[in-house]
């Protein structure tokens, strides 16, 4: 096959997607708008935070939702009696969104009058570390009875975390789970990482939690 | 499962190519996978001919090679295979290391004419 010639490429598949992200965060930044990626595990926690969290901050910024499931809207059908704009996002047995995804999310959504618009990603320690969505901050829940060794068996999502909420505290008791073992392995892999323990269930730590929310935004904003 | 999805990316940019280049016909694509990549080599060839179905690539070869996921050492500076030695320095036992490569998902090249 002489007439075949070669064309180098050696170009990432995930380029595209990192290009489609930076993007997407320029025109958010343009339109002032802050985007939070929340990742965890199935079961973390994430749909219960995010009902306090519009509880807190509801009264005071104009908060949207993106809930991304594989299949289902039981999360959006939880999340739509905050009173918060909800829109659900099916990847359909994608284990993951990406820019893209997150875009016609935003478009679905409406943006013109959000402050704030929380995504919730697919429940998964793995993938969701890999795709950058365009989110101004990402944010990852690691509750008490998942363990403390987490950051050693998924240091990439602990790495691309700009805060580690760990929820379930009051659960601390009946699980040998080492707050201080934790936070020393996520340190190491991300020594900026903000660490807020909280539970979403009895509302310990949530002001913590909404403070440094609150000062994200309002930096974002330019405020 | 993600390897479907990731490899309809990579369809729609060998045909972005292939039509910039004014390409007639793609022989194979060669893709590098690194040892510590998302991606898992098995499960792309696996899923290639659903993504290729329908499309310019239908009857395209795929070739992986494979990165390997090496480091360097940060306490001696030793380059060693992460996998292999599962993260501990083989010359003086650090567990500090640098990623050198092993992350990769590329298309590396296409055959064509």
């Amino acid at each position: 096959m002489d007439s075949f010639k070669v064309l180098e490429i050696k170009e990432s598949v995930f380029a595209d997607n990192d290009r489609e992200a930076e993007r997407l965060r320029e025109a958010l930044r343009r339109k002032k708008v802050f985007l939070l990626n929340l990742m965890a595990s199935p079961g973390a926690g994430k749909t219960t935070l995010l009902t306090r969290t519009i509880e807190t901050l509801g009264n005071e910024m104009r908060i949207g939702v993106m809930e991304a499931d594989i299949d289902s809207d039981v999360d959006a059908k939880t999340i739509s009696k905050t009173g918060a704009k909800v829109i659900q996002l099916h990847t359909g047995g994608m284990c993951h969104l990406d820019a893209e995804m997150t875009k016609q999310g935003l478009e679905g959504l409406g943006t013109d009058d959000m402050d704030l618009v929380i995504l919730e990603n697919v429940g998964n320690l793995v993938c969701p570390a890999e795709f950058d969505t365009g989110a101004s901050r990402n944010a990852m829940i690691l509750s008490v009875p998942e363990g403390d060794d987490k950051p050693l068996k998924y240091p990439l999502m602990f790495s691309v975390s700009d805060v580690l909420i760990i929820n379930k505290i009051d659960a601390a008791g009946i699980f040998d789970f080492d707050f201080e073992a934790c936070a020393q392995r996520a340190r190491k892999i991300n020594p900026d990482i903000r660490i807020i323990p909280v539970s979403a269930k009895t509302g310990e730590g949530i002001g913590e939690w909404a403070d440094w929310l609150r000062a994200s935004v309002r930096q974002w904003r330019g405020e | 499962m993600h390897e479907l999805g990731i490899m309809f990316h990579v369809v729609k940019k060998v045909e972005a190519i292939v039509r910039e280049n004014g390409l007639a016909e793609v022989e194979a694509i060669v893709l590098q996978i690194g040892e510590l990549s998302p991606v898992v080599p098995q499960y792309i060839v696996a899923c290639y001919p659903a993504a290729v179905d329908g499309t310019i690539l239908q009857n395209t070869r795929l070739e992986i090679e494979t990165l390997p996921a090496n480091a360097r050492c940060g306490r001696c500076g030793k380059v060693y295979n992460l996998i292999e030695r599962r993260k501990i320095c083989p010359s003086c036992g650090s567990e500090e290391f640098e990623l050198l490569c092993g992350r990769e998902f590329n298309i590396k090249e296409i055959r064509a004419c």
